[in-house]
Formats: structure tokens, C-alpha cells, sequence
């Protein structure tokens, strides 16, 4: 008899350690915060980032997370919206206690939430939100993964200048907010540097039914290239319209964004041929786990990612280097393994440096991609293209 | 010349769809005395409608004689089942009936989410790009098309308010709910039967708006307040004000992005909006008497 309560107690007394044990190894996790706009109208690109990021965070939990500890996301849903995206970075660092945040999808959010970070010395990761002033201001805990806005038409810059050099004059069209306004001020800069005439510039409401005003005035003026800065659904509006009108430019380039979702050549059809776009990333680009990325992802999710997509989930390596590198897993230790990522992700390589008025900012090269028979094909720089490029654009008339 | 004749006939054409969204939302208002804040999300419902019998090969105008009757179903189910409940419940604020079409709106929009996702979807068809040219001016067919059939549906609507018993009887529930009842109007059966007819006018505007346009969940809410501002342009329980209100928010729209820049399409509208409150409190109603 008392041999088996002796035994009952043991086996007791084991359950009890291990179940102590196991719950212990739960608890012991790295919370990682990320703001992204997970419903709203920009709920698409927040999905495809946000699985972005549990992708990355499972490969990385399966090799055995850092410091022996699983990182788990806490993920806060920014709408779309400022004021909404400061108080999710407020809740983040306050009740979740996250030593370390990413994500900030939209400008005009990231340009609300970072300062809330900087204020609590909570280290923040910019996957997407690019326009310039973000990472202008001397925030020492802000780090931005992604190149600015102004960066994004550097490949259409040379390809103006190597191959489309009988563009002369630009219609410039672009979205009413943050990212399009930053993007379209530094492409008035950099057309001035090409020495071509902006004869049309048109901001618009995002989500407008009808475009044509806007695009009888453009042309009305005939220009030789239409440039523009528009998210998917108005970018596939701008060239169904066009191609209704009959515009025929020499170029038809889009500035980021919108223009290479698999979704953009869905809606807008026949009238996306031939249509340029400033790209950050293509999965044929030569970086380690870039076609692994884009692969793995269309097999989990079942769609084709993009670059929002590489941008997210080169963050969270980023993030994730940062964590095994720094001395404890407080803020600053953080922030200061943060400021010496030197590594290659998926997106490319990443270092955070300073320059002009930029800090902690990283650098990286763009590309040109074109719509070519319903495919997005990289066609600039030479060294990255898997297709040559087709120039100038064929007349809507002349097309089969 | 011709930059200012495509302004116009751009903004005339999609005056016309705005009008259909508008018709709803005049009539619910005119009847049940409450603003439908659900109505962009109902129309939102009928573009998914669309959309799926696109997949299935059904073009987006044939869709529009399954999608009404079905979103007819829904009005009245919500009016039924949701909305009339609230008039006999006591509560502080008047306006609950305001507040559930809201709730209305947003379940609306997360049971589309949760179904579709927030994926960006398009309706496209051969004529969803197609256009007749004018010397100089292009005329899109598809909305031209949905011109027409707005045009046609206000014609309809305004006939059955005049000449049918039952139009009567709406008009009557408008004029004034207690006498309508005194005479033996069924209100109850009146006010189901109109946040149907409305759901289903604004399904319409839907299907039509579906190939030149994309649909996503968040769409409801843009709408809701275009066919508010409409609404108050017109006059309210207007169908004829809601053409006008309508074509004049368009024209308003598409001039303003013309000679203003399109940044302002918004403002306009709402400047516009805040005139007509100002200097014409009861919308073009008060010009037409009708």
C-alpha cells in the first residue's frame, strides 16, 4: 500500500515537472510586434506582408528560433489609418512589451507610428512605408529595410538615358498621398536632371470610378511617356481608360506599387501590354532565398507573392539576426545589433547607413519589369533582364 | 473643345450610375424617414453576386436579374427581421434604427472578407473596355449601357409611385406614416417592401458598376456617402431629384478634375453638397415639385 502511493507520488511528481517544464519552454518566447493594415483598403497588401512575416517566423522557429527561445508574432491591425497605426505601436509596446517592432505598410501610417517608437526607445523595422522623410528625421531607432520613394524609378532613370532617348516630354499622374506625392516630387527632380518637360501633373482621389478627364487632358498634351504612382486597382483603371481613349505615348511607366501584381494584368487585361514598371524585386533576382521565398509561398498560401511580400519577410530576417546578435533582448541591446546588420536576405543585401539626410536607411538597386504576353519579365538593367525590352510601346490601334 | 465635351459626356455618363445608387437610398429615406448606411455595403453584396456568376460564365446584365431579386430578399429580410423590431424598442436615441444599418454595413463587409478575402477581384468582359467614337469623343459602351437602364429604372420607379396601388400606398407611408395607417395602409408591410425595393435598385447599380469598376470588401463605405450626398442633392424620397442629383454630382466631379485638378474630385462634390444645404435646403425637389 504504501509502496503505491510512494510510486503514485513519483509518477505525480514527474508529470508535474514536465508539464512545468513544457510550460516553461512555451513561455519563453521573443515577442516581436508588427503593424500592418489587415483590413481596409489596403487589407491585400497587409495579408500578403503578414504572410510574409509567419512564413519567415516558422522557418526561422523550425531551425530552432534564436536563443533557444521561438519568436512569436503579435500582429496589430493599422487600418489603413494614422491615428489608428500610433495607438497599435502604442499598445504593442505598452501591453505586449515587444522589444522589437517591423512592419508600417502604408506612408502616411508609418510616418505616424515611427515616432511613437522612437519616443519609448523601441527599435522599429520598416518593411514598406517609403516616403522619403520617414527615415529623414534623425530617429536613432527607426531602421528602414526598403529604399525611398525617391530611389524607386533610379532603373527608369538609366533606362531613359540608355534606351528611350528620344523621350522628350513626361505626363506624370500619381495617387493624392504620402507615398505619391514623395515619389512624384522626386520624379519632377529627376526629370529635370534628364532634361525632359513635364507637360501634364495630375494628382488624384485613390479608388476613383473614372479617370478620363484627367486623361483627355494628358492627351490633349501628347506627351511621350506617362508616368505614374498608383496602387493596383487605379493603376488598372489608368490603363483601361487610356487604351479607351486611344493615348498613345511612347512609354507607359508605373512607379512602384500598383503595376506588378499578378492582379493589375488580371483586371486591366489586354490594356497592361507593354506596360512598364519600377520594380524592387523579382524572385529571378540572384539573392539567396529569393526563389525559395517565392516558390514556398505559392505553395503554402496558393498565390503568387511580390515584392511587399520580400519585403516583409527580409524584415523579419532581419529582425531575427538582430535578436541572436544582441547582447539581452532589451530595446537598446536591440537597436544597437540592429545598427549592424550587415546580411543578405531574400530582398538583398541590408545595411543600415546614413546618407544625404537619410539615416539608418538602407541601400539598394532597383529594376524595370514589362508586361509582355501576360508575363512580368525583368527587361533592366541588362545584367537582371530575362527578356528584351519592348520599345516604344506598340499603337493601341496596331495591336492584334 | 474636346477636352471639355469629354469632361461633360464622362461626367454625364457616370452621373447616370450614381443616380441608380442614389434612387435606393432616396426612396428608404423617403419612407422610412432614416438614412440606410448600409446601402454602399448592399451594393457591395451585389458585386460578389456578380462576380461569382462571372466565374461561372454568366455575363454581369444577366446577373442583374438574379442579383436583384436576391438583394430584394435580403432588404426585406433586414427590414423585417432587424430593422422594424427596433421601432417598438425604447431606447435614449431616436435614431437606432441609423445605428443597426451601420452594424449591418460592417457585418456585411466582414462576411465578404471572410469568404473572398481581401483580394482585389475584377468582372472583365469584351465590353468592359470597349468605346464608340464621336469625332473626337469617346462614349464607354458599358456605361453608356448603364446609363440607360438607369434612365429606364427611374422611369420605371417613377410610373409605379404614380399609377400602381401599392406605388400609392409608399407615397402615402412617406407623406404621413399615421394617417397612412389610419386610412388602412399596412406601414409595416410598406416600409418591408420599400428597403427592398431599394437593396434591390442598388443591386442593380452594382451589377452595372461591376465591369468597369473592381470589387473588393471596403468598397460599401465610398458609396454609402456618394449616395448620401445624392440623395440630399435631389431632395429626399426624390426618384426623379436622385437623376439629378446624380448627373450633377457627376458633372461636378469630372469638371472639377478637369479644370481643378482631380486631387479636388472630392471637394467639389462636397462643396457642393454644403451649397445646396445652405441655399437650397430640400435639394432640387424644391425646383421640380416632384
Amino acid at each position: 500500500m504504501k509502496g503505491t502511493v510512494g510510486k503514485a507520488f513519483i509518477v505525480g511528481a514527474a508529470i508535474l515537472s514536465l508539464v512545468m517544464a513544457a510550460s516553461a519552454g512555451f513561455a519563453e518566447t521573443v515577442k516581436v510586434g508588427v503593424l500592418l493594415p489587415l483590413t481596409g483598403s489596403q487589407a491585400k497588401f497587409g495579408e500578403i506582408e503578414k504572410r510574409s512575416y509567419e512564413m519567415a517566423t516558422e522557418e526561422i522557429n523550425a531551425k530552432g528560433g534564436v536563443r533557444g527561445m521561438k519568436i512569436e508574432l503579435r500582429f496589430e491591425d493599422d487600418t489603413g489609418k494614422p491615428d489608428v497605426g500610433r495607438s497599435g505601436v502604442e499598445k504593442l509596446i505598452s501591453r505586449d512589451k515587444v522589444p522589437v517592432l517591423t512592419g508600417g505598410y502604408s506612408s502616411s501610417v508609418t510616418a505616424a507610428a515611427t515616432p511613437v517608437a522612437q519616443q519609448f526607445k523601441v527599435p522599429f523595422v520598416i518593411s514598406t512605408g517609403s516616403a522619403d522623410d520617414i527615415t529623414e528625421k534623425g530617429y536613432d531607432y527607426i531602421f528602414r529595410v526598403n529604399p525611398p520613394a525617391s530611389e524607386y524609378p533610379n532603373a527608369v532613370k538609366s533606362f531613359l538615358q540608355g534606351v528611350a532617348k528620344d523621350v522628350k516630354t513626361v505626363a506624370l499622374l500619381y495617387e493624392n498621398s504620402a507615398f505619391g506625392q514623395s515619389s512624384s516630387k522626386s520624379f519632377e527632380k529627376d526629370c529635370a536632371d534628364l532634361g525632359l518637360k513635364i507637360v501634364v501633373k495630375e494628382g488624384y482621389q485613390a479608388g476613383a470610378i473614372d479617370f478620363k478627364p484627367v486623361l483627355t487632358k494628358v492627351k490633349a498634351a501628347n506627351p511621350d511617356m506617362i508616368y505614374m504612382v498608383s496602387y493596383v486597382m487605379d493603376a488598372s483603371l489608368l490603363m483601361r481608360q487610356s487604351k479607351e481613349l486611344r493615348i498613345n505615348p511612347k512609354l507607359f511607366i508605373g512607379g512602384g506599387a500598383g503595376f506588378t501584381l499578378p492582379e493589375f494584368a488580371k483586371s486591366a487585361g489586354t490594356a497592361a501590354e507593354g506596360v512598364y514598371s519600377a520594380t524592387l524585386w523579382l524572385e529571378t533576382l540572384p539573392f539567396p532565398g529569393a526563389k525559395e521565398y517565392y516558390d514556398n509561398f505559392k505553395k503554402k498560401y496558393g498565390i503568387e507573392t511580390e515584392y511587399h511580400g520580400a519585403e516583409a519577410y527580409a524584415a523579419m530576417q532581419v529582425v531575427a539576426d538582430a535578436l541572436k546578435r544582441a547582447k539581452s533582448l532589451s530595446p537598446k541591446d536591440i537597436r544597437d545589433a540592429l545598427a549592424a546588420t550587415n546580411m543578405k536576405t531574400a530582398f538583398g543585401p541590408v545595411k543600415f547607413v546614413s546618407y544625404g539626410k537619410k539615416t539608418q536607411q538602407n541601400k539598394l538597386d532597383t529594376y524595370m519589369v514589362q508586361w509582355q504576353k501576360g508575363e512580368l519579365v525583368a527587361v533592366w538593367p541588362k545584367s537582371v533582364a530575362t527578356k528584351m525590352y519592348i520599345y516604344p510601346t506598340p499603337h493601341w490601334d496596331m495591336r492584334k | 473643345m474636346d477636352v471639355f465635351l469629354q469632361t461633360i459626356v464622362a461626367g454625364v455618363l457616370k452621373g447616370g450610375l450614381y443616380a441608380l445608387i442614389g434612387i435606393g437610398m432616396t426612396l428608404i429615406m423617403g419612407v422610412m424617414g432614416i438614412i440606410n448606411l448600409a446601402h454602399g455595403q448592399l451594393m457591395m453584396l451585389a458585386m460578389y453576386v456578380t462576380f461569382v456568376l462571372s466565374l461561372m460564365g454568366v455575363d454581369p446584365y444577366i446577373a442583374l436579374f438574379i442579383a436583384m431579386p436576391l438583394l430584394f430578399m435580403l432588404g426585406v429580410a433586414i427590414q423585417k427581421f432587424l430593422l422594424n423590431p427596433l421601432i417598438k424598442a425604447e431606447t435614449i436615441l431616436p435614431e437606432n434604427q441609423v445605428l443597426m444599418t451601420v452594424g449591418i454595413g460592417m457585418v456585411l463587409t466582414e462576411i465578404v472578407r471572410f469568404i473572398f478575402t481581401s483580394d482585389y477581384k475584377s468582372v472583365t468582359t469584351t465590353y468592359s473596355e470597349r468605346t464608340i467614337f464621336l469625332g473626337n469623343i469617346s462614349f464607354s459602351v458599358a456605361l453608356m449601357i448603364a446609363f440607360v437602364i438607369a434612365l429606364a429604372f427611374t422611369g420605371v420607379m417613377f410610373w409605379f409611385l404614380l399609377k400602381t396601388d401599392l406605388g400609392r400606398s409608399i407615397r402615402a407611408t412617406a407623406q404621413d406614416k399615421d394617417a397612412a395607417t389610419l386610412m388602412g395602409v399596412n406601414t409595416g408591410r410598406i416600409t418591408v417592401i420599400t428597403f427592398g425595393l431599394g437593396s434591390g435598385l442598388v443591386a442593380a447599380a452594382g451589377c452595372l458598376l461591376a465591369p468597369v469598376y473592381y470589387v473588393f470588401p471596403d468598397l460599401g463605405g465610398p458609396f454609402t456617402a456618394k449616395a448620401f450626398i445624392i440623395t440630399i442633392l435631389g431632395g429626399l424620397g426624390s426618384t426623379v431629384g436622385a437623376i439629378f442629383g446624380g448627373v450633377t454630382l457627376g458633372l461636378a466631379e469630372s469638371l472639377g478634375a478637369t479644370y481643378f485638378g482631380m486631387e479636388y474630385e472630392d471637394i467639389v462634390g462636397l462643396t457642393i453638397f454644403i451649397l445646396v444645404l445652405l441655399f437650397l435646403p430640400g435639394g432640387f425637389k424644391r425646383l421640380t415639385k416632384v
